[in-house]
């Protein structure tokens, strides 16, 4: 647990009171319903939730890029309203720029903030060689597997070195083998490259396997539900006893939907 | 292993059109040979062999190369011009909704009006130089390369577009690196139909009113009932088109390594 010099806990990211709901002409929607989250520096949050729960659309208030209905969010003591590069995000899409390299991909925010060629080139080799792809610098996203796609996404939300990572479901396409190593390798290069990660997922495995802590949420409109402290010792073991455990105990209090 | 499939591929491509041609002419020789068609329709042979002759017999004052070069002119100038200014136009209006508000609602009036319906008007207000020619090329051009622009400048998808801000990239960086190369694919697409509809259009131009080029040839061959002319004529029009169309589809696999498009 990090602490700042006073001793207290330092909080990264903070959700107090967030509401959203989406208004059309004839319909409103709420999905988020007085949501209350805090996140510590350099805490691995997962956010585990049912299907259509609403955790894109947490994740999407917490990054900026959907504004809140009411309540507030802020990061690094700073409140959110707009995207910006001091938050990454890694998308369920991939997202990449498929007319860009892997290392064009790469740089795109840095050389967006106006870095040196130079400059980024060294950044985004640097990131690159930590998600394992290094010799396909040069490919385009449609020339690499699945796997790799999410390897260029996670390097391209690291290069700008963001102080807080989300992650919505970046593993849900791929399949199961990939996903296995794919979650080894993020811890990996999360305890390489420690930031604040909230990382949005609905396979209570992988939860349990990434997490310092497990944020379950409710069904639609979604608030939490109930927090697990995961403090099982990393590399962790999917067949574990105290992690099949920790499993069995947190699918219990899901919310089930059709 | 990928060359050797790459390489198979080309010559099954290149074979079966060898083929398909070969078979056509065939057909087509023994139309000319076995029915009554043969007094109006003369065989490939010959017609190859008289392309080929007129490159140096002329048509009128000019061999057949200069009469290609007249067209070909008129569809250069017209075309390069009407592409430029369609791409920016297009990119404005689908960047910007007054642009668009402004501009779409007589858009729309003109674009179902066929180009060859301005013949006979820009014959009037241009003459029947090459001005006249220029004018109804760029029409043509234009409107197909601006509906394809305005397209493809709002096609950029929103998930990048969002990416690309939560990068840090303000909205000049994005117009530049998400939203131009999102149009490119659309753009190409109006440029390969623009180049169809500006032959047409030149063709077509060069039939009604013209002293050269290869809507001329076949204009004057039906005056003088000549057929053999007619037909090098026709020739000459699809190796023209087929050619440009090529060409423009290999600047496009240049430019658009990334899409299956471009391919
Ligand atoms: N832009 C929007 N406009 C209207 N309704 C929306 C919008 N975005 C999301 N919703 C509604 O919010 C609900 C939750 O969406 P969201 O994508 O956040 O859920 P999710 O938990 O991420 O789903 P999934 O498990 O499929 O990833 C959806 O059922 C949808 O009806
Ligand atoms: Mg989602």
């Amino acid at each position: 647990m990090q602490m700042d010099n006073t001793g207290k806990i330092e909080v990264m990211i903070q959700c107090s009171h967030v509401e959203k709901t989406f208004f059309t002409r004839m319909t409103s929607t709420p999905v988020i319903r007085d949501l209350d989250l805090k996140v510590r520096k350099n805490e691995f949050v997962v956010l585990f939730g049912p299907g259509q729960c609403g955790k894109t659309t947490v994740l999407n208030v917490m990054a900026g890029l959907e504004t809140a209905t009411s309540g507030t969010v802020t990061v690094n003591g700073k409140e959110v309203s707009t995207p910006g590069p001091d938050r990454g995000f890694v998308y369920q899409t991939t997202a990449l720029f498929p007319w860009y390299t892997v290392m064009q991909n790469v740089e795109y925010g840095p050389r967006a903030r106006g870095m040196s060629k130079k400059e980024r080139r060294e950044k985004a080799q640097y990131y690159i060689d930590l998600v394992g792809l290094q010799g396909f610098e040069d490919k385009f996203p449609n020339q690499l597997s699945g796997g790799m796609q999410q390897r260029v996404g996670i390097a391209r939300a690291y290069c700008n070195e963001p102080s807080v990572l989300f992650m919505d479901e970046p593993f849900g396409h791929l399949d199961a083998q990939t996903r296995y190593l794919m979650q080894e390798e993020i811890i990996r290069i999360w305890e390489k490259e420690k930031r604040t990660v909230v990382f949005v997922t609905n396979n209570i495995e992988e939860a349990v396997y990434l997490a310092d802590r497990v944020v379950v949420l409710t069904n639609c409109p979604t608030s939490v539900k109930k927090e697990y402290q995961i403090d099982l010792p990393r590399p962790r073991n999917y067949t574990d006893d105290r992690f099949l455990e920790l499993r069995t105990e947190i699918q219990s209090i899901v919310d089930k939907t059709l | 292993m990928m060359r050797k499939i790459l390489k198979n591929e080309w010559t099954v491509k290149i074979g079966s059109a060898v083929i398909a041609l070969a078979a056509f002419c065939m057909l087509w020789q023994a139309v000319t040979v076995f029915t009554g068609m043969g007094d109006f329709l003369p065989g490939p042979a010959e017609t190859f062999a008289e392309f080929f002759r007129r490159f140096v017999k002329p048509y009128g004052k000019a061999v057949l190369p200069m009469h290609m070069w007249s067209s070909l002119r008129r569809i250069l100038i017209g075309y390069t011009v009407a592409s430029a200014v369609a791409i920016v136009l297009g990119i404005v209006m689908g960047t910007y909704r007054i642009a668009d508000a402004i501009v779409m609602p007589l858009f729309n009036i003109i674009r179902p009006i066929p180009p060859v319906a301005w013949i006979p008007l820009a014959i009037l207000w241009f003459g029947i130089g090459d001005a006249s020619k220029y004018f109804l090329v760029f029409l043509a051009t234009f409107l197909s390369v601006l509906q394809n622009a305005y397209a493809g400048a709002r096609s950029a998808d929103p998930v990048l577009v969002g990416a690309a801000r939560m990068l840090g990239a303000n909205d000049g960086f994005i117009f530049r690196t998400i939203t131009l190369p999102c149009a490119v694919p659309y753009i190409f697409s109006g440029l390969q139909n623009g180049l169809t509809a500006a032959w047409g259009q030149v063709v077509a131009s060069e039939m009604i009113r013209s002293s050269a080029g290869v809507g001329w040839i076949i204009i004057r061959g039906m005056d003088n009932n000549d057929i053999l002319q007619e037909l090098v004529g026709i020739l000459t029009i699809g190796i023209i088109g087929f050619i440009l169309a090529a060409s423009m589809r290999g600047v496009e696999a240049k430019l658009c390594r990334w899409t299956t498009r471009g391919k």
